[in-house]
């Protein structure tokens, strides 16, 4: 009855609407996707280097492979720094850098190794680049009180990841 | 001052949906009788008109930290801390949607 009173009247007055905000921004952040394309960029460079390899060398279909390989790599590698510039702009605010004032370096140094990805195939730059993307992922969680555990991911090229222990 | 308010989203679900209608009271309280707990519309500078639960109150710094009760929403870690002079007031009378679900 009351509900009826008072929906007639919104529909004259228009009350304000208070927003028990869900949905944007939608809160839903996770490191997860940066993870999986960091790992892609080192699966590109492990299948450019068993292609060099290989006795397709110097074929058409070599070069048409080759060139898949890379541009994968240089989208994969586009896609994590992306993820980590959402997470980071959006949802990192000053009370996490408070507790975790590293986190601006280790952001900076993700924006970097992504390039150094980019321009070269050295697995290192690679390794490196899902090794400070894992950092993050353990920061991120624990922002949030939730529990992370290493595993392999279970894939190649199968590097040990940080994931949320739920 | 009494306020009539309307709710949109889901993150105080399932205690509050869309659609419920909220009364809200400034004259009700004195700022020393907001508790943990107390569901208060406020203004924030980037959202707007937010309807949220009280996390926790800093009564030095005349601040408080908000919640929603939905796993997906947004709090405080997000919306930073919100001034009590941002406060609208605190729910007094909840009228829920005669149509829900539940």
């Amino acid at each position: 009855m009351f509900y009826k009173f008072f929906q007639s009247v919104d529909k004259y007055l228009s009350f304000p609407e208070a927003k028990a905000h869900c949905d944007i921004p939608c809160g839903i952040y996770d490191p997860a996707p940066a993870q999986i394309a960091a790992l892609t960029v080192v699966r590109m460079m492990d299948l450019m280097t068993a292609l060099e390899q290989g006795e397709e060398k110097g074929r058409l279909e070599y070069h048409n492979t080759l060139t898949r390989y890379i541009a994968v790599k240089e989208e994969h590698a586009e896609k994590a720094k992306h993820e980590i510039r959402v997470i980071w702009g959006d949802y990192i605010k000053d009370t996490h850098l408070e507790k975790h004032p590293d986190l601006t370096m280790l952001v900076h140094q993700i924006m970097q190794l992504g390039s150094n990805c980019k321009q070269t195939i050295n697995r290192e730059h690679g390794l490196a680049f899902v090794d400070a993307i894992n950092q993050f992922a353990e920061i991120f969680w624990l922002t949030k009180n939730v529990k992370t555990k290493k595993a392999k991911a279970p894939y190649a090229p199968g590097l040990e990841m940080f994931y949320p222990d739920l | 001052m009494i306020r009539i308010i309307k709710v949109t989203g889901e993150s105080l679900s399932p205690l509050f949906l869309p659609g419920d209608y909220v009364i809200i009271g400034k004259c009700s309280y004195l700022f020393g009788a907001l508790n943990k707990g107390d569901i208060v519309v406020f203004s924030h500078p980037s959202f707007g008109l937010m309807i949220k639960e009280i996390d926790s109150i800093d009564s030095m710094l005349q601040q408080i930290h908000v919640k929603g009760s939905h796993p997906l929403s947004v709090d405080s870690s997000q919306l930073g801390p919100i001034a009590t002079t941002d406060i609208l007031g605190k729910v007094v009378w909840h009228i829920k949607n005669p149509m829900r679900a539940n």
